[in-house]
């Protein structure tokens, strides 16, 4: 049988009347664990893994399938409502998501989302489906320097969500490089910043970091506005439905999220937050409405949603085609997979196709199901900002140490949980922005240590780090991205390439 | 970030406090940060970069901020900040400060339960005797569908073990 | 909202088995890893062959296992219900971190399975045998990059073993540690290293599948169905055991300890067991009581030697 024809079988088998069912079971469980503040997409397909092993083996895929996009998507919602992401990569998400939610436009902000998603879901489960073999071979081309050189161009790309401050967004960069220095240093194994704490030995989990910033720190923020504040925010302004111009400023996000978020996730070293960073400042440069970033840009949703999704789904290629976890999710899902018989491996689509084009077809419709619930209920969510703040907020934080708990039942981590929110809060009153404190905390570690380890293989030769085409481009395309915009901004008010030809000054 | 205001107050003329001690704080972590890499050892490794190597360029930078920060502060570059009210930070934080003392005592609803409370007593909901009821109530629901039905360890207190 | 409380009481009330003799498992790893897997094996076989009632897996992940050790050896204390997945990586986590509880505070129980680490060199390598290895390291050591799992862990002390039975001054070894996930087989399969060292079952499929050439494996004898020599027939003296043990809380009476201690055994020769360790490729290198407290002193000063000499620990 040929490629083609396995996954048509895969389709009709899923497209059974009981197996949609368990598909639609699965979407909705993994979004409404997914959903609660706190519950990444990893402790929502390790808490709800075992509910798939009742059924048949077919049925239990297709609702694991359910479950893992489920859990992908379902942490957006509550990042564009009330701006606390349980996870690190709709954090950007939450950077204009929740300014659109503040100003009535919610629902088209979680529209964009979830038909992004699907968008992005669609094809890069097409893309796993026929492109997997090839997209693998490329990945591993990535050594430590090529690894390095995409930090280097990750940093430069986190200045687009610095906000209206370079000082500012520096510094909380570099709060969350100092963050990263806690723990064991991978490549010696000696401790650093911890000051003999046991807890602190593998350093600052970024959940936690995460979490506390956003979820506990808004909160303290929005309490201590106390009756001052603004009294409720206007659920719903004009449609709740996508305007023709949401549409057109929506699609080609959602397709260049697709194309950055599926071959980053499908990196044995990537990860589905760096997509993000990466979408979301390419959408900050090639904008039309320059003005409306930081202030609710429909393209600022659009792009790293579809890059978050399109990730999810890459990173199952190294994951079926070399047996690769790359990240904590695909950790679990490899324990999934071996219920099902599946050993993942590079063998796996010549022993196992059935298997594999089941999966592949169940997260098709998977896919399709999300959105097929998730749009009906984009009026419900946003009627989630109705609910009074005195409930809204406890709940928020209820579940959001009902995560942090239930990772790490420990009294430190609760504490940690404490001391950043209120870190969090303090710098969000003195105007620092949050999320480049998260980043700072994830990209720090992977850098230094992609350019020790490069360093390392070359035995302290630099030059191995420009000497590689990918390095060499992805270099230059940083140096590019840092330099063209100071040019820009030197001869005046031009602060976007698309203003370029019209600069005078 | 248009909306918030910029211009600066009568009092534009004394130095931002609060960003002073911003800058404090920074120059502070960098000291810790120097404190605490130099007393790694130099390992010989191949890549010539040590354990402490980075630790110490981010500690510079660090410091370099705290001057810029400074600096700003006697400027007055900060944006203005809005009022903020202390009382209902401080429910919310006791409520926190609670479930971590409480959590493994007494358990995750109860413990919970109180954080839930606090917080809404944060909003102005200061009616305890009904919000600590119905937040230990609702705790204990989510405790019996996430430890009970998902096998999530969130740890059990007295009132969890009626049902377990 | 009321209704909304008392039917998911309800939901959640009937959801809960009935009581029975239960088990903790605190895995001291995040969920995936080899504990974990080791840990939801256990708790599937004493579930399946009803040797416990409800069998709970608490994931402690943190610092080579020293965190869920310390948790563990504090709050457990007594409790015959609570029982820890461990291995090797811990002996060596508790010397480079500097642990103070070590594994004299809880009570070993038994040995489980064991995995034997592996050589292997990507398949376009010029590197044919493991003696070819040993001659490019002999000649050059900082040449020879070796991708593995953290430093100071099981692959890092195999490669210092190694180096030392050639006759290469031990902290002279290029290695460079990954994290877990892949990370390090991803490095080895695109030919960024010199050679790759890790559990045999970590690249089994590769090897069968020829991307990667297996040079050598650990083990003292041949492993039946593995086609390369081991390093003693290689010449060099190195034997490492990646075993992973259970451990019951200190401090509990003597019948508890044997309860414990048959609980394990029965579920070492069920049906169960014996099949996950046949889906999952691990070795049956059961031992337990006094017999295997003997090797684990024996492991834990051999394991301190090495580290020294590598570097890692002062």
């Amino acid at each position: 049988m040929s490629t083609f024809e396995f996954l048509l079988q895969g389709i009709a088998i899923a497209m059974q009347p009981m197996n949609l069912l368990y598909a639609l079971v699965g979407v909705t469980l993994g979004t409404a664990v997914g959903v609660l503040p706190g519950i990444g997409p990893a402790l929502t397909v390790a808490l709800l893994l075992p509910v798939t092993y009742r059924l048949d083996p077919a049925g239990s895929l297709i609702m694991f399938a359910g479950i893992y996009y489920g859990g992908m998507y379902g942490g957006s919602t509550t990042s564009i409502l009330l701006n606390t992401p349980g996870e690190s990569a709709s954090i950007v998400t939450a950077l204009e998501g929740n300014k659109m939610a503040r100003k009535g436009r919610g629902g088209p902000a979680l529209a964009t989302a979830a038909i992004g998603s699907f968008v992005a879901g669609l094809i890069a489960t097409i893309g796993l489906a026929f492109i997997a073999p090839f997209v693998v071979k490329v990945a591993l081309v990535f050594g430590p320097r090529e690894y390095f050189a995409l930090m280097v161009l990750a940093f430069v790309t986190v200045s687009s969500a610095f906000g209206d401050s370079t000082l500012r967004g520096l510094t909380s960069l570099f709060i969350g490089f100092a963050l990263a220095i806690v723990g064991i240093d991978q490549l010696t194994g000696q401790a650093r910043m911890s000051f003999g704490v046991p807890d602190l030995l593998d350093g600052i989990e970024v959940t936690t970091l995460a979490v506390a910033m956003f979820a506990i720190g808004e909160t303290l923020y929005i309490a201590a506005q106390g009756a001052t504040g603004p009294d409720k925010v206007e659920a719903v302004k004009g449609s709740v439905w996508m305007t023709k111009q949401d549409w057109a400023r929506s699609w080609k996000p959602w397709l260049r999220g697709t194309l950055i978020g599926f071959p980053i996730g499908a990196m044995p070293a990537g990860g589905a937050e760096i997509g993000t960073f990466l979408s979301y400042a390419t959408e900050k440069r090639l904008t039309k409405y320059p003005e409306e970033f930081g202030e609710g840009a429909i393209e600022g949703v659009a792009g790293p949603e579809a890059a978050n999704n399109a990730s999810a789904a890459g990173t199952l290629v190294p994951l079926l085609t070399l047996g690769l976890p790359t990240t904590a999710t695909a950790a679990i899902m490899l324990a999934g997979f071996q219920q099902y018989g599946l050993q993942p491996g590079p063998l796996l689509f010549a022993t196992n196709p059935q298997l594999v084009w089941g999966l592949i077809a169940s997260l098709l419709i998977a896919n399709f199901m999300l959105l097929v619930l998730n749009l009906p209920l984009v009026g419900l969510w946003v009627k989630l900002l109705t609910i009074p703040k005195p409930w809204l907020y406890a709940g928020i934080l209820l579940f959001a140490t009902l995560g942090t708990i239930g990772a790490n039942p420990s009294v430190f981590e609760l504490g940690m949980l404490l001391a950043f929110g209120l870190l969090g809060y303090i710098m969000r009153i003195l105007g620092y922005p949050i999320a480049p404190v998260v980043v700072g905390l994830i990209l720090g570690p992977l850098a230094e240590q992609q350019l020790r380890r490069a360093l390392a293989i070359s035995q302290g030769d630099p030059s191995v780090l420009f000497t590689s085409p990918i390095a060499a481009v992805l270099l230059t395309i940083a140096a590019l991205a840092l330099i063209v915009p100071l040019i820009l901004r030197a001869r005046g008010r031009g602060q976007v390439l698309s203003q370029l030809a019209a600069s005078e000054d | 970030m248009s909306d918030v205001s910029r211009t600066p107050s009568a009092t534009s003329r004394r130095p931002d406090r609060a960003a002073l001690a911003v800058a404090v704080f920074l120059g502070a972590l960098a000291g810790l940060i120097f404190w605490d890499s130099s007393r790694l050892s130099a390992m010989a490794n191949y890549s010539k970069i040590g354990p402490a190597t980075v630790p110490f360029v981010i500690a510079w930078c660090l410091l370099g901020l705290a001057i810029w920060t400074a600096v700003a502060a006697f400027r007055n570059e900060f944006p203005a900040r809005e009022r903020q009210e202390i009382p209902p930070v401080a429910w919310i934080v006791a409520g926190l400060v609670l479930q971590m003392l409480f959590l493994r005592t007494v358990g995750f609803s109860v413990a919970t339960g109180l954080l839930f409370a606090f917080t809404a007593a944060g909003f102005g909901r200061r009616k305890l005797w009904i919000t600590i009821p119905v937040g230990i109530l609702l705790c204990l629901a989510v405790w019996l569908i996430f430890a009970g039905l998902l096998q999530l360890s969130l740890p059990a207190g007295p009132l969890e073990h009626l049902f377990f | 909202m009321k209704q909304f409380l008392i039917a998911s009481l309800i939901a959640g009330a009937m959801a809960l088995p009935a009581a029975a003799a239960d088990y903790t498992i605190i895995a001291p790893a995040n969920p995936g890893g080899g504990w974990d897997q080791t840990a939801r094996s256990m708790q599937t076989a004493l579930q399946q062959e009803k040797i416990a009632g409800n069998v709970q897996v608490q994931n402690v992940p943190g610092a080579g296992g020293t965190i869920g050790l310390a948790q563990f050896a504090s709050q457990s204390a007594g409790n015959p219900n609570a029982l820890l997945v461990g291995g090797y990586v811990m002996v060596g986590a508790i010397l480079t971190n500097k642990s103070p509880v070590s594994l004299n505070e809880v009570e070993p129980i038994a040995r489980l399975t064991g995995e034997y680490e592996a050589i292997v060199v990507p398949a376009e390598s010029p590197l044919k045998t493991m003696g070819d290895l040993v001659d490019a390291l002999k000649k050059d050591p900082g040449s020879v990059s070796w991708a593995g799992g953290s430093a100071g862990g099981t692959d890092h002390i195999a490669v210092g073993l190694i180096a030392k039975a050639a006759g290469v001054d031990p902290t002279k070894i290029n290695y460079i540690a990954f994290s877990g996930g892949g990370e390090a087989l991803a490095a080895i399969l695109g030919n960024q290293v010199t050679a790759g060292i890790s559990g045999y079952g970590e690249f089994e499929s590769q090897v069968k599948s020829g991307t990667l050439r297996l040079l050598a494996v650990s083990s003292a004898e041949k492993i039946a169905g593995v086609e390369a020599p081991t390093l003693k027939e290689g010449g060099l003296d190195v034997v490492v055991q990646n075993w992973r043990m259970v451990a019951a809380a200190p401090g509990l009476s003597a019948e508890q300890k044997a309860a414990v201690t048959a609980d394990i055994e029965k579920m070492v020769k069920s049906a169960s067991w014996q099949e996950t360790l046949k889906t999952k490729g691990w070795q049956d290198t059961y031992l337990s009581g006094d017999a295997f407290k003997e090797q684990l002193a024996k492991d834990v000063s051999a394991t301190e030697t090495i580290l020294k000499e590598i570097g890692l620990v002062q």
